[in-house]
């Protein structure tokens, strides 16, 4: 290209794109978040670890011979309860959105996306919605294929109505697993220079042993609104974290309903990210440090 | 003509460290170059009218407005970034696309103006490769299309120069001249006079986070020929080639080290000269010699004094 031709190319005001909206803003953010996270090794990994459940009942089915073999809907439920909503949920969201910001710092490209007529808000957000794209779309399909594995056994069909809609639940609740998850892994990364260490620590730490102590303390962890969402006749609850006699007593009386369940898991969310948003707009982001913060 | 950046009493400081002390500036429109050591305050005074940093203390308005979380400046200006990093596992055109969507463009758009960047920069037949098979020259101009991809009025080049091979230093000073001829305002910053001597007349110097001078580059090499070059010569016998420097009426201080020569002249042109005639000669052994000046400390120094 010649010299006439650059400058025809560069002397264009009215090629300048129009102003863009906030919804295009953080589409564009979250288009290119799905394509980072789906082309890093920890998205196989992750994968994989989150398709192990569906082996079990197969396992079951095939292998086991034991004579008194639970039925597949105690299976589902069990592996639903046990594994996928208090393992897998909070170890997708450390694994995808704990790093949503931290990544762009600790890369130094963060100067390269600040510096674009981006309301800060939007990067975050578009950010956190590609986690919630990639975390469900893995969840639910390890979920719905955990529930197709567990068809091989008895109980469970996967043409009966109300079994299907046992699946959907499970899906629905694991949608909001992630949600709050991924707003506090999120926040970790805003304000932790370790956000999984720490995420590992509240997570798999501070939540089991916060459900074990007699008393409310419980009420400050995720998963006791998660747990309040599981379907109530479904329960067939061998809840290994209930293990005092007290603690069990307590946790009747001081039980959530659904609703107020769904509206913590709300509230704890948009708290987490609104503190993300606010640090992230009020910090400067220069390469790779953040001053001021 | 209305300037493109006016600071007022502009300081910035990180901790106790003071980054911009009390800068008075005003930059009118085209090609301006950033001028200072390591240190000086150059990336930092771009930060800030960037809006990635805000002022300690004072103001600083680009286009006329401050440019901290404005997004009405920030439609307005490009900036390519000293830092050498891009997105993993991505290609030259990716990295323009995907900065075009956070420019709040959709995909078409995003793409034909990442092609129209990619072709400006001259990028076009390498721009489908991931950018870790590209060359250091390469990766600049990838780095200046994202910047140019959204016809900015004002474009910010921090250390373009960088790591460049002469080649590639050629075809960026081309590159940013045309870009001035097009009518962009860009501001250059760079640690070495030759550097923006080759781009443009009008230079800004910073020394220690404050301006100490701003105007024509010829001023500015006039005071360098003023101020006496340093050359370091290393030798393992140093004596005799400190004899041979003595008697020259252009040599104006001659100092021996433990293996070295350092030679004070304002006439350096005729001291490369004789070192080139020793060394043909073959009589005395030089290992190594250095021009201090080259990283303007020394003007800077004399310029503060």
């Amino acid at each position: 290209m010649n010299h006439d031709e650059t400058s025809a190319l560069l002397l264009r005001p009215e090629a300048r794109p129009k102003r863009a909206g906030y919804v295009n803003a953080v589409m564009g953010s979250a288009a290119h978040a799905v394509t980072m996270i789906m082309r890093r090794k920890r998205f196989a990994m992750a994968a994989i670890i989150a398709f192990m459940p569906v082996l079990i009942p197969l396992a079951l089915a095939f292998l086991s011979k034991a004579a008194f073999a639970d039925e597949g809907n105690v299976i589902f439920v069990r592996l639903c309860e046990q594994l996928h909503m208090p393992v897998l949920a909070p170890l997708l969201a450390l694994f995808f959105a704990s790093m949503l910001v931290a990544e762009d710092i600790e890369t130094q490209t963060i100067p390269y996306v600040l510096t674009r007529p981006l309301p800060r808000s939007a990067w975050v957000l578009g950010r956190f919605l590609a986690y919630l794209l990639v975390a469900t779309t893995i969840l639910g399909l390890s979920i719905t294929m955990t529930f197709a594995a567990s068809a091989t056994l008895s109980k469970l069909s996967l043409t009966n109505t109300n079994d299907l809609l046992l699946l959907g639940h499970y899906i629905l609740v694991a949608l909001a697993a992630l949600t709050a998850y991924g707003a506090l892994a999120v926040f970790l990364g805003v304000f932790t220079k370790r956000p999984i260490v720490y995420g590992v620590l509240l997570l798999y730490g501070w939540q089991k042993i916060a459900m074990i102590i007699p008393g409310v303390v419980d009420f400050l962890t995720i998963s006791k609104y998660v747990e309040a969402l599981y379907p109530v006749l479904a329960t067939q609850r061998n809840v290994v974290e209930v293990q005092t006699a007290l603690g069990t007593f307590q946790k009747q009386i001081f039980a959530v309903s659904a609703t107020r369940a769904v509206v913590m898991i709300l509230l704890v969310t948009a708290v987490f990210l609104v503190s993300s948003i606010v640090a992230v707009r009020r910090r400067e982001y220069g390469t790779g440090r953040a001053a001021g913060s | 003509m209305s300037a493109i950046i006016e600071a007022h009493s502009l300081s910035k400081w990180f901790g106790e460290v003071m980054a911009i002390n009390n800068l008075d500036l005003v930059i009118e429109p085209g090609v301006t170059g950033l001028l200072g050591p390591n240190g000086a305050g150059k990336s930092t005074f771009i930060k800030l009218a960037l809006g990635l940093h805000g002022p300690s203390r004072g103001e600083v308005r680009v286009l006329g407005q401050p440019p901290r979380n404005n997004m009405g400046v920030l439609r307005r200006i490009g900036y390519c970034p000293e830092i050498d990093n891009f997105y993993d596992n991505t290609t030259g055109f990716e990295f323009v696309y995907w900065l075009n969507r956070y420019w709040g463009m959709g995909a078409r758009a995003a793409a034909v103006k990442a092609e129209e960047a990619c072709e400006m920069v001259r990028m076009t037949g390498r721009m489908h490769d991931p950018i870790e098979e590209y060359s250091k020259g390469m990766r600049q101009r990838i780095k200046i299309a994202q910047a140019l991809a959204a016809h900015p009025e004002l474009l910010f080049l921090d250390e373009p120069m960088n790591g460049l091979d002469p080649q590639g230093r050629d075809e960026m000073y081309s590159l940013i001249q045309q870009l001035g001829d097009a009518g962009l305002s860009v501001i250059v910053s760079s640690h070495i006079l030759y550097e923006i001597e080759r781009i443009t007349d009008s230079v800004v110097l910073l020394y220690n986070g404050a301006l100490i001078a701003q105007g024509r580059v010829r001023d500015i090499r006039e005071l360098i020929d003023r101020h006496p070059h340093t050359i370091r010569i290393e030798s393992p016998d140093p004596r005799p080639l400190a004899r041979e420097f003595a008697g020259d009426p252009g040599i104006m201080i001659v100092e021996i080290e433990r293996d070295a020569v350092i030679v004070r002249t304002q006439d350096p042109n005729g001291c490369y000269q004789k070192l080139n005639d020793l060394m043909l000669e073959g009589r005395l052994p030089i290992v190594s010699m250095e021009c201090s000046d080259d990283s303007l400390q020394a003007v800077f120094d004399y310029l503060t004094k």
